[in-house]
């Protein structure tokens, strides 16, 4: 029997961009940073290396991704009540603390794997030292005790902030798994469906910072981190895949479902299709798996990045998928909501990503990264290699 | 016990004139573009055998309400009468509730710049008055009462007639009981919406 709505409200699709984007942040601080505690954490040694340049990527997009959520309040002066007023039974109250705690000890993590470096930057004088020696908090011991007890706090403050990683992550995937409204949202796989992208994304991002920060500051690529990034684009490859079973899993059950379940599944697959099964599955992980899974795409470093690249769009083409596609699904009888990005959004979106870049550039400039057989490239290394090339 | 209140409407006298719809914005000052109570409007089967469909739809002020669970700073709570009502101090706007509602029934006032929804017209009831939408409507297909009292006019109708509520199977336990509505009415055609192609021609697109 047809029926025909012709009288309803219009529905305003409320979460947009800003939700969407707090999740591609989170996880891609997430995903880096669990990536780059494989040394300090799991004993993987290769993977040591790298632990500066991660733990600044994770804290700074974490840093960023709240903006989001706070400029999308409607009454954003009243965030602090976040604080002091809890409800243990919203997932986003569970968050607030999560995303207080989970930054805080990565910045502890931080300043004990740099503790040593700055001290050793300290006589060479100029603004980076005075940053350091605010930084040190007078704590410029460098007696075999002291190193030892960085090791031990490195290796404890590394090993706290994994699980938080995956909380801080896991729990934006019950922010929609909680919603039984919402069928595409309502499932128990949400939190592991977001941990997997985040880690795809955060391999992906990782992938590039590294690269940036190697090429300007220490001026070239070196053999072993060509080596690591083959090996990271071999992580990529596992990350993707389970990625991907994931969603073929999701959408084999959606389909067997009940009718909003159903509906929910056949929106995204034929009238989604562009968005879903184009970018975010073809562009996001089909593409960058064939790269990845060849051995010669793995060495390649133009090809890693690419594919990189490519996890990255898919990953935020994910996001905004299931937040706005997942709104889109009518819950009373009427038409699909309108979904429209207000000029503003974009803007401050664009905003925020430009000084979370401005941001992490500046660190990187300023941090010793030195890490054991690469010395950064200084005025004073700069002119000793003129001498030695005379 | 205390006063549990709920509503009852009895599709078989409503007249689909919108009153109630109307008599909702005037008295909680509702803006332009968003409604606490509206009724959606259906047109079921194939001329000549056709007939029209209306679920006037509110607040459901249920019992077991997805919306307050979600709420991070306890905006949204149950008062003892059973009314689901938004502490417009304390609401931070962050559309949580508005997610978690499975009947639409929330949204953000952009004036007062906080969720809202149908809180049963608190103000009126303290004031002993009934609903704005029970008070305007012509035909007296809106019963308003307390369920708790075995000899309530709603009591006495949910006793004796067969009712429905909209989305049972979600556990909310809504509290807005229907006499006469259409399974078709009560929850979004989504099947049909495909098939049909609908979804398409109201720009199913991005």
């Amino acid at each position: 029997m047809t029926t025909v709505n012709f009288f309803s409200i219009n529905r305003e699709i409320y979460w947009g961009l800003f939700i969407a984007l707090y999740f591609f942040y989170t996880g891609m601080s997430a995903g880096s940073f669990i990536l780059t505690s494989l040394g300090g954490v799991f004993g993987i040694e290769k993977y040591k290396k790298i632990a500066k340049t991660g733990v600044i990527l994770a804290i700074v997009l974490l840093a960023f991704a709240p903006v989001h959520l706070i400029i999308h309040l409607a009454q954003p002066g009243r965030f602090l009540t976040l604080l002091y007023r809890i409800n243990l039974t919203s997932p986003m109250s569970w968050g607030v603390y999560l995303l207080l705690l989970y930054p805080l000890v990565l910045i502890i993590y931080a300043w004990f794997l740099f503790r040593q470096d700055m001290v050793r930057g300290l006589d060479k004088g100029g603004f980076k030292a005075s940053v350091y020696r605010f930084l040190l908090f007078g704590k410029t011991d460098m007696s075999e005790a002291a190193k030892e007890n960085d090791r031990k706090k490195q290796k404890l403050f590394g090993t706290v902030g994994v699980p938080l990683a995956l909380l801080v992550h896991g729990y934006t995937g019950f922010i929609l798994g909680v919603v039984e409204a919402r069928a595409i949202w309502y499932t128990p796989l949400m939190p592991f469906i977001f941990l997997m992208s985040a880690m795809v994304s955060g391999t992906g991002l990782f992938a590039i910072v590294l690269l940036l920060v190697e090429k300007f500051k220490f001026g070239k690529i070196n053999e072993d981190i060509k080596l690591l990034i083959a090996d990271i684009a071999n992580l990529m490859k596992w990350f993707i895949f389970a990625d991907a079973i994931l969603m073929i899993v999701y959408f084999i059950t959606l389909w067997y479902s009940g009718e909003t379940s159903y509906a929910a599944a056949y929106y995204f697959l034929y009238k989604e299709t562009g968005s879903f099964l184009g970018i975010e599955i073809g562009v996001g992980l089909l593409l960058p798996f064939i790269i990845v899974f060849s051995k010669k795409g793995r060495q390649s470093i133009t090809a890693v990045v690419i594919a990189s690249i490519m996890t990255i769009i898919g990953v935020l083409f994910m996001r905004i998928n299931f937040v706005v596609g997942g709104q889109r699904i009518p819950l009373t009888n009427g038409q699909i909501p309108e979904f429209a990005v207000p000029g503003w959004e974009v803007g401050a979106i664009v905003a925020i990503a430009a000084a979370a870049v401005a941001v992490l550039a500046f660190i990187y400039s300023i941090m010793p990264m030195n890490r054991p057989g690469v010395e950064e490239k200084t005025a004073k290394t700069n002119s000793n290699a003129k001498e030695v090339a005379r | 016990m205390g006063k549990r209140y709920a509503m009852l409407i009895d599709l078989r006298k409503c007249v689909g004139c919108h009153a109630c719809t109307v008599a909702c914005k005037s008295e909680n000052n509702v803006p332009l573009g968003v409604f606490r109570s509206w009724v959606e409007e259906q047109e079921k089967g194939k001329f000549p055998n056709v007939s029209r469909l209306r679920l006037p739809r509110l607040c459901n002020q249920c019992e077991n309400p997805p919306c307050v669970k979600v709420c991070p700073v306890k905006a949204t709570y149950p008062l003892q009468d059973g009314e689901i009502i938004v502490n417009y101090d304390r609401c931070i706007g962050c559309g949580f509730c508005i997610s978690a509602c499975p009947y639409d029934a929330r949204f953000i006032n952009q004036e007062r710049r906080t969720a809202e929804k149908c809180t049963y017209c608190n103000d009126r009831l303290a004031a002993g008055l009934q609903p704005a939408c029970v008070n305007t409507c012509v035909s007296g297909a809106r019963v308003f009462g307390d369920i708790n009292d075995p000899n309530s006019e709603i009591s006495k109708l949910i006793a004796s007639k067969p009712t429905t509520v909209s989305k049972p199977e979600l556990n909310t336990r809504p509290q807005t009981y229907y006499i006469g509505a259409d399974e078709k009415a009560l929850r979004p055609n989504l099947l049909e919406i495909i098939e049909s192609g609908i979804l398409e021609k109201a720009g199913g697109e991005k």
